[in-house]
């Protein structure tokens, strides 16, 4: 406790569990391992509990269900470790021997397994159960007996409806019971504990130091829920076939592997002696060997050669020891670690570490650095999910292998981070991640101590895929001069199996293929590829959330934002232009294409940006157009050869195109005010969020607010998103202009177009949220990282921005902040941390509700109701002109800490601000409240939001507006137009070009490549980790057994001395006559010896 | 009572005590081993290199004797220097990582875009410029003290080329508040002093 105080130290709250939660959000970087049981539903038995599958197929997604029932009479009767089937049997005779029960049996299984050891049995009893039950929980082997359960699971696709909200509300029902917790130890009366009973649906534990107990071992819910999965294996390297590399004399020899995390213990029995080259250590504390575990399971996982087995055995291990024991690091030990590994020339760098700060430029400069001299990066994506824009650094960086978790049934785990990059906001769009996943949950590794252990996250996914890469690079390490970061990302994600009903934001090119990936290194030839390697829009799930909307004509162009990544050198350019070649016969020419792209392409990769349009002609138009984009890439010469290389590569494209929708119908979602951490500390918009403080999901209809874009479109509105000022759209285009959350200033010709606009017929619904100063001024806090002070720049939303953009229309938001349960109409609605309505016109529709007021909760510690809030408003400003709503808070449509969604009020407004047609449930609620005049909140002084905004001129003193930025203007590629066609179905295996044929495998013996999982059962012979019954348990308790013994041999000779001792004392005169015999035979003269 | 006769015989004794007393003996031998290694540590993070261990002879070959291959800075996005001190284009490297000696645009020793605290603002400049010949006995001071975090990094390095290579990286010294540069301008260092710093740059 006392040194994760000195990490930070908030002045909100005098929590001390609030402390440790807090303290890592900002420090730079976390390790990546996940604390699934929070975040997970926990499964009750015989309930009926339903899983999500990980995605969201646009209108259908599959429902996994299962029931479970108890079954009589039979018992899982679970031991303390693993034993033999004799032993098992021995035990549980005996325990039921002492009971008298007679009548019983052991059930038989029959699998692979049960030539192994293992920790439990199947029996049924027939008679005096209670007495058996106890008798075996009494056991001194035995750690508990359970019923049997009988689980059915059905699968089946069902429509998405609101039956997935009021799942997602059960769940975060069901978190705020089992989260009010114990009361908090409330020091200060003027700072109260008073968030302590909430927490997030979404708590991100495991950043925290205080989370790492409960995170690292597998706790007993989640051997529950595990056992309703399919088995797992007891290898890891099984699951991926090491053992057919293994078998061809590969066993990762001659690689130079890097292992930045927690360190590593110097005998570790793991870890062949001599492999691990060197271990350093580059944090303020003076030791070599990890403290945490986390480091030796992710080495473990990479190079361990005994029990459970790592990928690489052979491998030369690069120990760097950049965390603390109390996960602390800095960017500082990670630039001079890193220049280290440059130094020693690392080959394969893991990192299973993340953070959100992209914007840490030095770190990420680092990073480029690393790839650019050769050193194949692969980083975990973080555990963030199953909230999208939640991608960490440096996963999401082009040059960077970027790991996603999946379980053993090749699902998307429910922790893997997800969505686009939110580098590219607000006028791009973001880039794919991951890149690849691999099995990230309940994966063996080795224990800190020896023996082996399960974890979950993607700090486990990492090390599977370093592994991974650093075998398949000794495999072809005498191609070494063609494998780099480039070509081998190129040869993973070529070779990945793509799961079934998942999307690209989530999966990347899929499941990682260990002996594909290995085919096609051996033939590979340096060249260029893109990622992803076609445009489909037409394609679900897979190219989610393109193929939920089609294009048309006048609409903001559709952007796909292609990496591409250069194997044949580290740095390389596009020749010329990119070339569009619609295809003549599929209607090609309806389309218009411009493109963005990087100038150079450095380190071994670049960003191709496609933005989609649709051609005037084809304004009626309803079809499927496709064309393909042709580039060509260059590097310098390499090897001895005269010319430079090059590459060029074709990018397919296909589009559906639909009439423009009614004006009605196009709802604006403006993103171009909207901004996040990094690099700017904007609050969350709950309060009560507290372990979160931060606002970094990129607020995108793509990313955090995808639910509500999803919801959207189920309801038929067409949803752009505007990445420019209000200057650089067509109102009249538009039916609705959504401003959600928005923390940016406007510039003075905005708010004089959106008056224009309204009046000409624009809506505008505005979903506002806190702000303000003295509450702002409370949730500063000290960043340990950068070693400073964070004040926030603005609330929740920056509400004085908001209400110079409505003081036209004659309405303003207050700056106090309310929060509270509330029922509208037959919905319930939860207000977290909302604005009210300060003024607002008196033609004008007002509800109210009463609410807490949570800023004087906030300041006092002492909740008052205020009744007659104005929380929602509707105004039509004139005949013939847009219509204008107001709501005081954003959190209803944010799935970032969604606790209560409110997308029916959202259909409701926009059904208004649309059509004018005012629903019932908002008249009958329609309040008499005037308002006397308030003051309206100011801008926080000294404030530092200028550093952050595009719209306020970068000077001390007053904020200014900058001039106004020219709209982005999109020139169109020049099309030359091809008369072929292309194939209906774009998504091939893509085919990286190869020297010559590619060559058959020597040796394979992987049955069933992708049927069942290889899982269970081991390669006989290549393995030796059956080292029988419970030998970590062993050894851990003969370490034990010497002292002990030493200890009692001692204490019993003390014994022994001591009570001679006394002896002699009580008995004197027996010694008497020695002493005198020996002094009678020295002076020969008896008589002058004093009696004792 | 057979037991507590066999333990009262003085040879049981004595050899429950040696055992006792070995066991103790190893223990302890083993911790100071620890103690050991872990003094070892701090003594390895204490050592310098000398900067006398290291090769201060500049390579002199040249283009026209060149059978000997060059090492390069790698790295470079544009720009590549060669351990000879020549930068050149990434172009006109040749195929034994040489810079092309014979083409204008190529410089030695060259501290273009450097300034007076021994900052550049191009990484291949600072090599170029911190494998001049003359700045020998700047190296040798910064090797003789330098700061803690260097240690390992230094004590890795073999000559002048690789001590530029590594020198003249973005490190510790170069960050202020841990997420941005101190300068964003003048970042690559191959002298003895921090690069200046600058107000929190805006962004």
């Amino acid at each position: 406790m006392d040194i994760t105080r000195n990490i930070a130290r908030f002045s909100w709250s005098s929590c001390i569990m609030n402390k440790k939660t807090w303290i890592v959000i900002l420090l730079f970087v976390h390790i990546l391992l996940c604390d699934c049981n929070a975040s997970q539903p926990k499964i009750k038995v015989n309930s009926r509990q339903s899983c999500m599958n990980g995605t969201n197929t646009g209108q259908q997604r599959v429902q996994v269900e299962f029931s479970s029932q108890i079954v009589e009479n039979e018992f899982i009767v679970a031991f303390k470790g693993y034993y033999s089937n004799s032993a098992r049997a021995g035990f549980i005779s005996a325990a039921l021997r002492e009971a008298g029960v007679t009548s019983w049996h052991l059930l038989p299984r029959h699998n692979p397994a049960t030539d192994y050891p293992s920790d439990f049995e199947l029996i049924k009893i027939g008679s005096h159960i209670a007495d058996g039950i106890d008798a075996l929980e009494n056991h001194f082997n035995i750690r508990q007996v359970t019923p049997q359960k009988l689980v059915t699971r059905t699968l089946k696709y069902i429509n998405e409806t609101d039956e997935d909200r009021a799942e997602g509300n059960e769940v975060d029902k069901e978190d705020l019971q089992s989260h009010k917790g114990p009361p908090c130890n409330e020091s200060d009366k003027a700072d109260p504990c008073w968030t302590q009973k909430y927490h997030s649906s979404r708590p991100r534990t495991h950043r925290g130091p205080s989370s790492l107990a409960g995170a690292f071992w597998f706790s007993e819910v989640r051997h529950k829920n595990r056992k309703l999965l399919r088995a797992i294996p007891r290898q890891i390297t099984t699951a991926l076939q090491a053992e057919v590399l293994w078998g061809m004399g590969y066993t990762g020899a001659g690689i130079k592997v890097a292992i930045f995390d927690t360190g590593l213990s110097v005998d570790h029995p793991h870890f062949k002696s001599g492999r691990v080259k060197d271990r350093t250590n580059w944090t303020n504390e003076k030791t070599l060997d990890d403290g945490l575990g986390h480091g030796t399971f992710v080495a473990g996982v990479i190079s361990s050669h005994r029990e459970c087995m790592g990928f690489a055995p052979d491998a030369d291990l690069y120990i760097f020891r950049v965390f603390t024991n109390n996960q602390v690091s800095y960017t500082s030990w990670f630039l001079d670690a890193f220049n280290y590994a440059i130094l020693k020339k690392i080959n394969v760098l893991n990192l299973s570490i993340g953070g959100p700060d992209f914007m840490d430029h030095p770190f990420v400069d680092k990073v480029w650095e690393l790839t650019a001299n050769k050193v194949i990066m692969v980083s975990a994506i973080g555990n963030d999910g199953p909230l999208y824009g939640t991608l960490n650094n440096p996963a999401d960086q082009m040059d960077v292998i970027g790991v996603g978790g999946i379980n053993f049934e090749h699902q998307i785990a429910r922790f893997s981070s997800r969505g686009m990059t939110t580098w590219e906001l607000p006028g791009g769009y973001g880039r794919v991640k991951p890149d690849i996943v691999t099995y990230g949950s309940a994966v063996r590794g080795s224990a800190i101590k020896g023996g082996c252990r399960s974890l979950s996250g993607t700090s486990v996914a990492s090390p599977v895929v370093a592994g991974a890469v650093s075998l398949l690079a000794s495999a072809v390490i005498n191609r070494a001069n063609v494998i780099n970061p480039a070509s081998m990302k190129q040869a993973l994600m070529a070779s990945a199996r793509r799961l079934p009903g998942v999307n690209m934001f989530e999966q990347g090119h899929g499941r990682l293929d260990l002996v594909k990936a290995y085919q096609i290194l051996r033939s590979y030839k340096p060249q260029a590829s893109l990622s992803p390697s076609y445009i489909d829009l037409t394609e679900c799930p897979y190219m989610w959330p393109y193929c939920s909307q089609p294009i048309y004509y006048g609409m903001i162009p559709a952007i796909v934002n292609i990496t591409i990544l250069n194997g044949m050198g580290v740095t390389g350019k596009i020749v010329d232009k990119p070339l569009w070649q619609p295809f003549t016969p599929q209607y090609g020419n309806h389309i218009e294409i411009a493109f963005s792209y990087s100038n150079t392409l450095w380190p071994w990769s670049g960003y191709l940006a496609v933005a989609i349009s649709v051609s005037k002609s084809a304004a009626s138009w309803e079809g499927i157009a496709q064309g393909q984009v042709t580039l060509t890439i260059e590097s310098p010469a390499e090897d001895g050869e005269d010319t430079p290389r090059t590459s060029i590569v074709k990018l397919p494209v296909k589009v559906k195109v639909i009439p423009t929708p009614p004006r009605g119908k196009r709802v604006l979602w403006d993103q171009y005010h909207n901004l996040r951490y990094p690099p700017g500390y904007f609050p969350r918009d709950n309060l009560r969020m507290k372990n979160d403080p931060l606002d970094w999901n990129g607020d995108h209809i793509h990313t955090n607010f995808k639910d509500m874009y999803q919801h959207l479109r189920t309801s038929g509105y067409f949803v752009e998103v505007l990445g420019s000022p209000f200057t650089c759209f067509d109102a009249k285009q538009y039916g609705t202009l959504l401003v959600v959350d928005s923390e940016e200033e406007f510039f003075p010709e905005e708010i004089v177009k959106l008056k224009r606009d309204i009046a000409n017929g624009l809506s505008v619904v505005v979903f506002a949220d806190w702000y303000n100063v003295s509450v702002m001024r409370k949730v500063k806090f000290y960043d340990e990282n950068t070693r400073q002070w964070w004040m926030p720049d603005t609330g929740g939303a920056n509400i004085p921005a908001l209400n110079d953009l409505l003081a036209p229309l004659g309405m303003a938001f207050s700056d106090q902040v309310y929060e509270g349960d509330f029922t509208f109409g037959d919905h319930e609605m939860y207000y977290a941390s909302g604005t009210s309505i300060a003024r607002f016109p008196t033609d004008g529709l007002l509800i109210t509700e009463s609410l807490k007021n949570q800023g004087y909760e906030v300041m006092k510690g002492e909740s008052v109701t205020v009744d007659s809030v104005p929380i929602l408003g509707l105004h039509e400003p004139g005949k013939g002109s847009g219509r204008v709503v107001l709501y005081g808070d954003s959190n209803c449509l944010d799935n970032s800490h969604l606790q209560k969604e409110c997308f029916w009020l959202l259909d409701a407004l926009l059904e208004y601000s649309s059509h004018g047609n005012v629903p019932p449930i908002f008249t009958e609620r329609k309040s008499s409240l005037t308002f006397t005049s308030t003051e309206l909140p100011e801008r926080m002084e000294g404030n530092h939001l200028y550093r952050y905004s595009k719209v306020l001129e970068s000077h001390l003193g007053t904020p200014q507006s900058r001039p106004l930025p020219a709209c982005p203007h999109l020139s169109f590629s020049q099309p030359s137009p091809l008369n072929i066609s292309a194939p209906t179905n774009l998504y091939k295996h893509n085919k990286l070009l190869s020297i010559g044929l590619e060559p058959p495998l020597p040796f394979i013996n992987n049955p069933g490549v992708d049927g069942a999982l290889p899982g269970i059962r081991d390669a006989p012979g290549s393995l030796n980790w059956d080292l029988g019954p419970g030998a970590n348990m062993h050894s851990s308790e003969n370490t034990n057994v010497f002292p002990v013994i030493a200890f009692l041999g001692t204490a019993l000779v003390l014994v022994f001395l001591v009570n001679h001792m006394y002896k002699s004392k009580s008995k004197p005169r027996r010694k008497k006559p020695r002493i005198k015999k020996i002094h009678h035979a020295l002076y020969g003269s008896p008589s002058r010896v004093p009696g004792v | 009572m057979l037991n507590s006769r066999i333990l009262r015989k003085r040879w049981v004794l004595a050899v429950i005590f040696l055992f006792s007393l070995a066991y103790f003996l190893i223990n302890i031998y083993r911790q100071s081993e620890k103690l050991v290694s872990q003094e070892d540590y701090i003594d390895r993070k204490r050592l310098l290199v000398q900067p006398d261990a290291i090769n201060w002879e500049a390579v002199h070959f040249t283009q026209s004797n060149s059978s000997k291959s060059c090492r390069n800075s790698v790295q470079g996005k544009q720009l590549i220097a060669d351990e000879r001190g020549y930068v050149c284009n990434r172009e006109e490297v040749d195929s034994e990582g040489c810079c092309r000696t014979t083409i204008p645009s190529t410089k030695r020793y060259t501290c273009d875009s450097c300034t007076n605290t021994g900052c550049c603002s191009i990484y291949e400049h600072c090599i170029s410029c911190c494998l001049q010949p003359d700045k020998q006995p700047l190296l040798r001071k910064i090797l003789s003290k330098t700061a803690d975090t260097f240690h390992n990094l230094f004590a890795s390095v073999t000559d002048h080329f690789e001590l530029c290579l590594a020198k003249c990286r973005t490190s510790s010294q170069s960050v202020q508040h841990e997420n941005s540069y101190r300068d964003p301008k003048a970042k690559y260092c191959y002298g003895d002093k921090p690069p200046d710093l600058q107000p929190v740059a805006i962004q």
